[in-house]
């Protein structure tokens, strides 16, 4: 239902009709940006839940004349995790693995018992590494790696909350990787490959 | 933390005849599935839309940096949006309302920075490649393009280039259907007089 039939107008639209080329690596970006926004949603749901449980209870203590903080505190630290597993720990000494994990423990603001946890990737020609994973909203600008000149190793910490994670590497911003020495996420997100990483109770 | 969430895979019901691929019942199914919340048949949408939505981008700002960060926020909405989407609309016009938008936000930005330019900084001067006709055509349209209201740009490409029924564009827009109008109309007389009278040798 043209109601423009103008010769000038119908080669006009011709010319911007074509469909630009697309790398596939926006298409990639794309995907990415929508993980990490599915993330977001999903860790805001589960922070205000928290909150409300929160508020619940100091009603009820205020109530009750009790002394809220001291109780809060101890129930934040007690906060429910998912079920405790041993973690997938690997060492990272002078045998160089080609990809691992190390930990140590730690604290978040919340008070929450976290572990920090070193990846390494060996990657020698990659320009830049990064990790992107459930822990920071599969953001490939939020935990870049620093590279080891003489091994090649690209190597970064992260400090995660006990449980299952779900983690990659990011090459030169556009090759998605999964550890390889980590178990394979069967969960994949959007198709791309991811590795599974179990953080113990600490 | 919790375990994150498994991946939802909705398979639609068998149908007799299995929808053609890239027709408009394999996107509604793709919507749907996408809808409740498989990924897969989102990132399947993100790829049958793409190409064409970034078309628009650039028909609408003038560089492709701008053009593909109003793309990919606009599926990053439109994920978020999904669950309030009723299936009564059609996508398409849906998808293109919030493209629009993106792109009316990224414009009002560019022409922030270009006003700023405009005061000292040298703006990245032309290739000297020598051009075909059809580039240097497609160059003067995308001048004469740059130089029509936004609403009077949007209008014409969602009819002529993107072959937005005006029912369609009234969705996309939020204008009345005799506004669209005129606001196509205006863009049609302004291009052809501004692509006819410079280069009168074009008009064949």
């Amino acid at each position: 239902m043209h109601d423009e039939t103008d010769e000038t107008i119908v080669r006009i639209a011709a010319a911007l009709r074509p469909l630009p080329d697309v790398d596939p690596a926006e298409k990639a970006r794309v995907l990415v940006a929508v993980a990490a926004e599915r993330e977001r949603s999903r860790v805001a749901g589960i922070r205000a839940a928290r909150r409300w449980r929160r508020v619940g209870a100091l009603g009820a203590l205020a109530a009750a004349g009790l002394v809220a903080a001291v109780w809060l505190r101890g129930r934040d630290v007690a906060a429910p995790t998912v079920a405790a597993t041993s973690a997938t720990t690997t060492a990272v000494g002078s045998t160089a693995p080609s990809s691992g994990v190390g930990a140590r423990l730690a604290r978040d603001d919340e008070g929450m018992k976290l572990k920090t946890v070193q990846l390494v990737l060996r990657a020698p020609a990659a320009r830049t590494v990064s990790v992107v994973g459930d822990f920071n909203g599969w953001d490939a600008h939020a935990n870049t790696m620093t590279r080891d000149p003489a091994s090649g190793l690209w190597s970064h910490n992260v400090a995660l909350r006990p449980g299952r994670h779900v983690y990659a590497f990011v090459v030169d911003d556009r090759v998605w990787l999964r550890d390889p020495r980590s178990p394979e996420a069967t969960d994949e997100d959007f198709g791309r490959p991811g590795s599974v990483l179990l953080v113990g109770q600490p | 933390m919790p375990r994150p969430r498994s991946l939802q895979l909705i398979r639609p019901a068998p149908l007799t005849d299995p929808p053609e691929p890239g027709s408009a019942a394999e996107r509604s199914l793709l919507v749907r599935a996408a809808q409740q919340g498989d990924v897969r048949a989102f990132a399947a949408l993100v790829d049958a839309y793409y190409a064409r939505c970034l078309r628009f981008a650039l028909h609408m700002l003038s560089n492709r940096g701008d053009a593909e960060e109003a793309v990919q926020d606009t599926f990053v909405r439109v994920y978020r949006a999904l669950p309030g989407y009723e299936e009564r609309e059609s996508f398409e016009p849906w998808l293109f309302r919030i493209l629009a938008n993106r792109c009316r936000s990224a414009g009002a930005r560019e022409r922030r920075r270009s006003e700023l330019v405009e005061f000292g900084d040298v703006p990245d001067l032309p290739s000297e490649r020598r051009h075909d006709d059809a580039i240097a055509w497609r160059e003067e349209i995308g001048r004469a393009l740059a130089t029509l209201p936004v609403e009077q740009r949007e209008a014409f490409l969602m009819r002529h280039v993107e072959d937005l029924t005006y029912d369609d564009m009234a969705i996309a827009t939020g204008a009345g259907i005799s506004a669209l109008k005129m606001r196509v109309k205006r863009a049609c007389d302004a291009l052809k007089q501004l692509l006819t009278e410079d280069h009168g040798a074009r008009r064949d």
